[in-house]
């Protein structure tokens, strides 16, 4: 070896061919899953006024105030207007929500044409604490169902429109107003299983297989 | 390029399930097999693989271009007429692809040849990025590989830096794949992992369990509306779903893209060819109803070309259903004479296309093909797998490789 003799440029400095870190963990289809979706529940308390939540709300240790009952009681009026289902008739809006749940829909009789002109009444109100998620209190109306009550998404019915409870955050994600809703909203399927029939492939039987190439 | 005889890392497969590599044997065989690896010098990788598959990758998508505004070609690629619209938009829109996988026949001398392009589907990816990546590093470690010796494989990174580009930081992404099919999963849990290393959600919903929405949405199998989809689902079985209809008026942005229709097809060799004729990485591919019409003396578009190839097809050729996955429907002809045929016929209803006989190498009585893997525009990395058949399956080996000189 000489002086003069010297490591390869590639040597001195490594066109690094690879990646310096991969992820090596297989985990499984749980690991993919939302988990701020699951089990992930919230104090909720549900009023049927205005009154009773002012009233309720001079009690301590509560995750809501007077101010709280009176903002959420408007944004719950309003939002109930905005994503309350509409119905072609009061006979098929009964059917849904029960004997006497049902009225006009005031947006109808201001615009000109729809026929769907019915709605659920609101009902009062749900209060839910966001505390826990970074977030403050949240609500959603209240309308009838056959059975109870539920919000207008309809993910989760309750037995009455008063009292507390631990509820799905899911419970306050809002309806839907207008087609073409944000990504991961929640929203009504009608059909599952359009897709995965591989028309393609001729094969049959149970086995799965792989489609990848 | 060569096969080495290499020591197995003591105890990979307790490593292996403790990981979740739950397929490194399948059907009583190994799947992945480390007892020897291939050894490529960086001159093969770079200019013989990587620049190559680049390259490829680019006349894919000026094939693209020309096809999507071409109702010939539409009509030749089996895209059905209602969707054409769907798949020219996607091309015109610029929607950003995210990887693939070429599959080339080298032997480490002369042109590696493109033998098909896994646009769509591809699987294999964490063998390729993560588990042959953690054997050249406890290898290397451990003394069996020397120091001087490297990988081709940027692929987990160049994953998450291509999600990073053709993504919002934030976004929720769905992966769709068939939830009983571990080797798909494990494909689709590694591009989640990159795409949450580049800041997005990453949520997993049984393809089968996919729901239309009363607006029109897709939605998961929690009913929350799907914004963009990457679905392990060939698109030429999409686009005869039930759900097809709905696949444009959904707003749905899907990766890969609607283009990819166009890739995804064996009827892209044939457009190839007639595109890049004698490219050193191409070989002569036409339809099969073609070279039956040139021999019945009919003239067509490629009746010249199919009279120039005639030598090295007659010497031997490969005929391949357009849609087919994992070898399925492949027969191989040398000199008029089956020499081989997949087991497998359950695509063999469809239109074939004939494409000239690039023999694998043989090491040791198998015969390796390469898995040169695309992201985003470049060739990221490599994956070789290896069968005793001519045919590569679904079962065939995967090998490790390293550089080395």
């Amino acid at each position: 070896m000489t002086v003069h003799s010297r490591p390869p440029a590639a040597a001195a400095n490594p066109a690094r061919k690879r990646s310096r870190h991969v992820a090596l963990v297989l985990a499984g289809t749980a690991m993919l899953t939302l988990a701020a979706c699951e089990d992930d529940r919230v104090d909720a308390q549900a009023f049927p006024d205005l009154e009773s939540c002012l009233a309720a709300a001079k009690g301590s240790g509560l995750f809501f105030t007077e101010t709280d009952c009176r903002t959420q009681f408007a944004a719950a009026q309003e939002e109930h207007l905005e994503t309350a289902p509409r119905y072609a008739s009061k006979e098929l809006c009964e059917q849904e929500h029960g004997a006497g749940a049902c009225g006009d829909d005031p947006a109808a009789q201001q615009s000109q044409g729809g026929g769907f002109s019915f709605m659920p009444l609101f009902m009062g109100y749900m209060m839910g604490s966001m505390l826990s998620r970074g977030g403050g209190v949240f609500s959603q109306p209240m309308i009838r169902t056959p059975n109870g009550y539920s919000t207008p998404n309809g993910n989760q019915s309750f037995a009455s429109n008063r009292g507390s409870a631990r509820v799905p955050t899911s419970t306050f994600a809002r309806a839907p107003s207008t087609i073409g809703k944000a990504p991961m909203s929640a929203t009504q399927v009608s059909q599952r299983g359009g897709f995965g029939a591989s028309a393609t492939s001729r094969a049959t039987g149970g086995a799965a297989r792989s489609v990848g190439g | 390029m060569q096969k080495i005889t290499v020591a197995e890392r003591p105890g990979w497969r307790d490593r292996a399930a403790e990981l979740g590599f739950t397929f490194a044997d399948m059907g009583g065989e190994p799947y992945w097999d480390e007892t020897s690896a291939y050894r490529f010098t960086l001159r093969q990788i770079e200019d013989d693989i990587e620049d190559p598959a680049t390259e490829l990758h680019e006349m894919c998508r000026q094939a693209v271009a020309h096809a999507v505004t071409s109702e010939e070609w539409m009509t030749r690629l089996e895209i059905p007429r209602p969707y054409w619209d769907f798949v020219e938009r996607s091309w015109a829109h610029g929607e950003p692809e995210l990887y693939g996988r070429f599959d080339l026949a080298y032997d480490g001398n002369g042109p590696a040849k493109l033998l098909e392009y896994n646009a769509d589907t591809p699987t294999s990816l964490y063998e390729s990025a993560s588990f042959q990546w953690l054997w050249f590093e406890e290898s290397r470690d451990a003394g069996t590989l020397g120091p001087n010796t490297d990988q081709f494989n940027t692929i987990h990174e160049a994953l998450a830096e291509r999600w990073a580009e053709i993504a919002p930081q934030g976004e929720d992404i769905h992966f769709a794949a068939d939830r009983d099919n571990p080797e798909d999963f494990a494909t689709v849990e590694a591009l989640a992992w990159a795409a949450r290393e580049a800041g997005l959600g990453a949520h997993f919903t049984a393809l089968a369990d996919i729901g239309l929405s009363e607006d029109g949405q897709f939605a998961d199998d929690k009913d929350r509306v799907i914004g963009t989809l990457f679905k392990l689902y060939p698109w030429e079985d999409m686009l005869r779903d039930d759900f097809a209809a709905h696949l444009q008026p959904s707003q749905t942005r899907f990766i890969e893209p609607p283009w990819k229709a166009v890739l995804s097809n064996k009827g892209i060799l044939p457009l190839l060819w007639q595109m890049f004729p004698d490219h050193p990485n191409l070989l002569p591919a036409f339809f099969a109803a073609d070279i039956e019409a040139a021999r019945r003396g009919e003239r067509n578009d490629f009746t010249d070309a199919i009279a120039r190839a005639e030598p090295q097809l007659s010497r031997g050729h490969v005929a391949k259903p357009v849609f087919s996955r994992e070898g399925a429907g492949v027969v191989i002809t040398e000199a008029g004479r089956e020499v081989e045929r997949a087991p497998d016929d359950s695509y063999s209803h469809h239109p074939r296309v004939v494409q000239a006989l690039a023999p694998l190498p043989d090491f040791d009585g198998f015969h390796p093909v390469l898995g040169a893997w695309i992201v985003g525009l470049r060739c990221a990395g490599l994956g070789v797998r290896e069968d005793r058949a001519r045919i590569t399956h679904n079962l065939s080996r995967f090998k490790p490789h390293f550089i080395e000189g």
